[in-house]
């Protein structure tokens, strides 16, 4: 019973955060793309500027959220080799 | 050089070796998408999977001298007796990674561990060696939710991907999506070298507190993680191309948008799932995130008869290698000391072999592991979802592979 109930509550953890990033940043990283390719529909017009800067932005996050997994991955190493605590 | 000397050596070589299988079964996990889309060539892939897992392994820290703990108690042994049980659990754990690859099945290689040393325990100490609740909670229930989980989201990440992307034009497309894919692949990889590398390391450092080579508040010595980081490495580098193909090519076909999804539903439920207390297995992740992709894109068939073969593989995982590790602590122990030992690793051996040459009737390497796919649902389904009728299509080498 203690199982279920454990399990059950790190469950919907696991699939909130999983929808949040693994979901999410895919679909922030298509938003980025599709924002780069605003007004490029014309063989030879690039992006408009407001596109780029929004793609730009999106695509921060994307990168953002890499650097934060990398992290969360190396805290363990980083707080026992050099003292770093991030997390 | 003492008998006592020689089993320790034979163990840390074994313990090496499964940490080998651990590295070309689990490729695919991480490099199976990129392959199939293109986004890299097969031989840069595994390289590049290869460095991370290296760079990920030294990464890792692990200082107890526990393995599998949680799951089975091997605390009422020590000495040979414990090295003997270890062994055994590790010749399990490998023979099922060679026979799974061999069919081409994507199973977990901790489950093969656990099995293994299950068994082993099971048959040394008897039913108080494995903590039942322990398998329950960390290998059962666990492999039970992974894929529904890694599905779910991987389906809702390939909808929106989809919805937002469809318009674009097809080349930007393409070319942007496979940029994402590699990148979050990569992080899949490097997860995977600090989480596995690990579990061969915590094994040998065991075996060297058995053996009285070190003792248990000891550093992690380094040339303990350079052997597992290196053997891990190169695992990842031969490439478990059976493996790859059917998770890149078998279960469903995907395509850039696909691919990123997958690796990104995978990367972000491996990478926090254990900080919520629920550990699941990289393999089920993977294997529930590209069968996601499939049913979150309308054109898309899931072959649904490799799934349920896969499904099947997991299942059985832990019993079958359970079993064989109970045999072979069984052959060891009848024999006693060293002898059994070494008998038991010559078994090892020879059975390795035997996998190896029956791998080279119908291999799957870099040039064919793209190759379409034929059949598809031999054995357990309908065959309701075969593609690529053409028999002129078949690459050699593929026919039977699962």
């Amino acid at each position: 019973m203690n199982l279920l109930v454990h399990t059950l509550s790190s469950l919907w953890q696991v699939v909130l955060v999983g929808l949040i990033f693994g979901a999410g940043l895919p679909a922030l990283f298509a938003l980025g793309m599709r924002s780069l390719a605003s007004g490029g529909t014309d063989e030879n017009a690039g992006p408009t500027l407001i596109g780029k800067a929004g793609a730009i932005v999106c695509f921060a996050v994307v990168v953002i959220a890499i650097i934060a997994g990398i992290l969360l991955l190396t805290a363990d190493f980083l707080s026992s080799s050099f003292g770093i605590n991030l997390f | 050089m003492t008998a006592e000397l020689v089993v320790l050596l034979v163990v840390v070589v074994t313990a090496l070796a499964f940490d080998f299988t651990n590295g070309f079964h689990d490729t695919g996990n991480a490099m199976a998408t990129s392959i199939a889309t293109g986004a890299l060539k097969p031989k840069v892939a595994v390289a590049l999977s290869a460095t991370l897992n290296l760079v990920g392994a030294f990464l890792s820290v692990e200082v107890a001298a526990t393995v599998a703990k949680g799951v089975v108690d091997l605390d009422s042994t020590s000495g040979e007796e414990l090295l003997i049980i270890v062994f055994a659990g590790l010749v399990g754990g490998i023979l099922w990674n060679l026979a799974t690859w061999l069919f081409g099945l994507p199973s977990s290689s901790s489950h093969a561990l656990f099995g293994g040393l299950i068994g082993s325990a099971l048959a040394a100490i008897g039913i108080n060696g494995v903590v039942w609740d322990g398998v329950l909670g960390k290998v059962i229930i666990p492999a039970l939710l992974a894929p529904v989980v890694a599905a779910l989201v991987a389906t809702v990440g390939t909808w929106a991907v989809h919805r937002l992307t469809h318009d674009i034009p097809e080349d930007h497309r393409t070319r942007g999506f496979r940029i994402g894919q590699v990148g979050t692949a990569s992080l899949v990889s490097l997860a995977h070298g600090t989480n596995d590398a690990q579990k061969t390391m915590g094994v040998i450092f065991l075996a060297l507190v058995a053996h009285g080579t070190i003792t248990a508040d000891a550093e992690m010595p380094f040339w303990v993680k350079l052997a597992c980081a290196v053997a891990i490495a190169l695992g990842t580098y031969l490439g478990g191309w059976r493996i790859i193909r059917t998770l890149g090519k078998g279960l469903v076909e995907i395509s850039p948008p696909q691919g990123m999804a997958a690796e990104s539903s995978s990367a972000a439920i491996i990478l926090t799932s254990s900080h919520f207390g629920l550990p699941l297995s990289t393999t089920h992740v993977a294997t529930g995130s590209i069968l996601g992709t499939g049913l979150g894109t309308k054109s898309a068939d899931v072959r649904w008869g490799v799934a349920g073969r896969m499904a099947v593989a997991w299942l059985i995982t832990l019993p079958s290698a359970a079993l064989v590790g109970a045999i072979c602590w069984g052959i060891a122990n009848l024999i006693g000391g060293l002898p059994g030992v070494l008998v038991v690793f010559a078994i090892l051996c020879a059975l390795a072999l035997f996998m190896y040459l029956r791998s080279r009737k119908q291999p799957i390497d870099a040039s064919n592991v793209t190759a379409e796919w034929e059949g598809g649902n031999k054995g357990t389904a309908s065959g309701a979802h075969t593609v690529s009728t053409d028999p002129d299509a078949r690459p050699a080498g593929s026919k039977g592979r699962l």
